[in-house]
């Protein structure tokens, strides 16, 4: 049988048997459908916030009869009380803001907080609403057409929305943290396969084998890419499961789909492959260097946030995609995926994209080879 | 026959103070093991015994010299001669995560065993070590003496020419450091070469034909047993060591 082919059988045998390996393999991915349900229903209960939850407004003078009616309209629950009262009911809970008055200045006192930051902006149209009908009053009374002065010219918004927030944040992420379990699970295989195998002993033997040094490296190699690539294919079916779910469970999503197209899919597909390829390499290539199992993990960690930073930064201050950062590992998977969502996906960016990131595994691979051709491995 | 020709090997050592320098851990050893023959390498610990028996099973290069197997050089025809030879030292560990027979049918495989004779091979070598009642455990479930017999098991499964064994009783309890010494005098008896190292001068003194003693790099003395014992004037090889390297003292 062929050697590589012996290697991979053994280094996969030690990978599904060893518990370990196993859940790092199994059990991360699974970490995904309670980030994607859970920030679902969390946006949907911050958009869909129930207005009895902020909707205590207290005042310590006298609604005119015009004032209650929009109050009533708001469904504002009014409270009158002295000041110092307000002050003690808000800080009790029973109310979510007061106004106090004075002349003609209104002030909206609380503290920064959930509730108060929706009763601020439930207050602050009370208030527009009252000044309209305050504006449009005074110049009835001077025989004056309000439109006249208020409405002089008539704005009209004609804005389609390019996509909705949640379902670009939503997808976003999902595919983040499919990235970010593949660098997960990677860590452990490789450290065990080689870091692990050094202090363990049992390298030693495996190198007095008749086995070229580049068949036992690429047989570790392969055998983390699989259980790489098994994490981020279970990563990508829960991921799709869960958009599902969420779509047809939080009325944040309304309207839209969150059934990803099949270019979408074979997108995501390419890159788990390539991602799981390249992260293989990166870490068998650091963990090969360490002496001890301990020293390759620390070694390893920083990838774990490294490989989530680019793109969360990317999504975060709205990077656009380009020639050059279609060459720059992780970010351009981000970066590629947000364009495909837009219906905007460069081709030649998509051919650089793949291309340079197989270019990385080559490069990588021939630097684990040689490492494994010299004798520091085993010193 | 093995020849090791003039063999240097050179560490870097890099110091607390970061500066570099140069530890000779062998320093121009020559020998010939013929075949069926024991050679005892000796020596105590720090000698240059695992760097030399390294060299010759291919896991370190040498800075300088060479290492011939039955003519064929080591650095030409790696993969050929590691075919013919089996490595084990005190520290070999296997594979825990795989049965006794897992691993032999994987050893037999790696080393081009016939894919038809590898069951018939793992039987015999089962029988002759009484393996049979662990044969199919997992090898992380099986005792210190256990474990000793699959590795002796991982070294016959191809049945090779030569064996290069490393200090391979080190640590061993007294049953198990015996199943390794039968296991050597069997071999022997069945003509093959055997590279033994250790710091046991006892245990060399019954089993080695051939013994090069070692220190600080290089060979002290070398000849049979009885020879070395006999120009030193000494009754065993322990003593004849002191006597060679002029006493502890000298140490």
């Amino acid at each position: 049988m062929n050697s590589l082919l012996i290697i991979l059988k053994k280094e996969l045998k030690e990978v599904f048997r060893d518990k370990k390996s196993l859940s790092m393999m199994l059990i991360i991915p699974f970490m995904i459908p309670l980030i994607i349900i859970g920030m679902s229903a969390l946006f949907n209960i911050e958009t869909n916030k129930n207005i009895n939850a902020y909707n205590n407004i207290g005042f310590n003078y006298e609604l005119s009869s015009e004032e209650q009616k929009i109050a009533k309209d708001l469904n504002i629950n009014v409270t009158y009380k002295t000041e110092k009262e307000l002050k003690q009911d808000y800080d009790d809970g029973f109310i979510n803001l007061y106004v106090t008055k004075n002349e003609n200045t209104y002030i909206l006192n609380g503290k920064t907080g959930d509730n108060t930051s929706y009763a601020i902006e439930l207050v602050n149209t009370y208030f527009s609403k009252y000044k309209e009908y305050l504006q449009d009053k005074y110049l009835t009374d001077s025989n004056i057409d309000p439109d006249d002065v208020i409405n002089i010219i008539t704005v009209e918004e004609n804005i389609k929305e390019k996509d909705n927030y949640f379902q670009n944040y939503i997808l976003t992420y999902g595919f983040l943290f499919i990235i970010m379990a593949i660098t997960v699970s990677s860590t452990y295989p490789a450290t065990d396969a080689t870091a692990g195998e050094k202090e363990r002993g049992t390298l030693e033997t495996l190198i007095t084998f008749p086995i070229k040094s580049k068949d036992i490296i690429l047989g570790k190699f392969l055998s983390v890419f699989i259980s790489n690539l098994i994490t981020g294919l279970l990563s990508f079916i829960l991921y799709y499961i869960s958009l599902i779910i969420s779509g047809n469970t939080f009325k944040i999503y309304e309207g839209i789909s969150l059934v990803l197209p099949a270019k979408t899919i074979i997108f995501i597909l390419i890159v788990i492959v390539l991602y799981s390829l390249l992260i293989a390499g990166v870490c068998i290539s650091v963990a090969s260097k360490c002496k001890t199992f301990k020293e390759a993990q620390s070694a390893l960690t920083p990838f774990t946030f490294l490989s989530l930073f680019p793109g969360m930064l990317a999504f975060m201050i709205n990077i656009k995609s380009s020639l050059v950062l279609s060459m720059v590992p992780c970010l351009n998977f981000v970066l590629l995926f947000e364009d495909l969502m837009d219906g905007s996906l460069n081709v030649l960016y998509l051919v650089i994209m793949i291309a340079s990131t197989i270019i990385l595994i080559g490069v990588l691979l021939s630097v684990i080879i040689k490492q494994y051709k010299s004798e520091k491995i085993i010193i | 026959m093995l020849t090791v020709r003039d063999i240097k090997k050179k560490f870097i050592k890099l110091e607390k103070n970061n500066k570099k320098s140069e530890i000779l851990a062998n320093d121009g050893i020559s020998f010939t093991a013929k075949d069926g023959m024991i050679l005892g390498i000796l020596g105590p610990n720090g000698a240059g015994k695992t760097t030399l028996l390294r060299i010759t099973a291919g896991i370190i290069e040498p800075t300088s010299g060479t290492v011939n197997y039955d003519e064929l050089d080591f650095k030409n025809n790696e993969i050929e001669i590691k075919k013919n030879f089996a490595y084990l030292s005190g520290n070999t560990k296997i594979y825990n995560t795989v049965s006794a027979y897992e691993l032999l049918k994987m050893c037999a495989e790696v080393y081009g065993v016939e894919k038809n004779k590898i069951e018939k091979r793992i039987e015999e070598i089962s029988k002759k070590l009484k393996m049979d009642s662990f044969l199919y455990n997992r090898i992380s479930s099986l005792s210190t003496g256990q474990t000793q017999r699959v590795n002796i098991a991982r070294c016959l499964i191809h049945d090779p020419k030569y064996y290069i064994l490393d200090e391979a009783t080190s640590g061993l309890d007294i049953i198990s450091s015996q199943i390794i010494l039968d296991f050597i005098k069997e071999e022997k008896n069945r003509g093959k070469t055997i590279l033994y190292s250790t710091h046991y001068m006892e245990e060399a003194e019954n089993i080695c034909d051939y013994v090069l003693m070692i220190n600080k790099g290089k060979v002290v003395k070398e000849g049979t047993p009885d020879k070395i014992k006999k120009d030193t004037k000494t009754t065993n090889l322990r003593d004849a060591f002191f006597s060679v390297i002029g006493g502890v003292k000298n140490e």
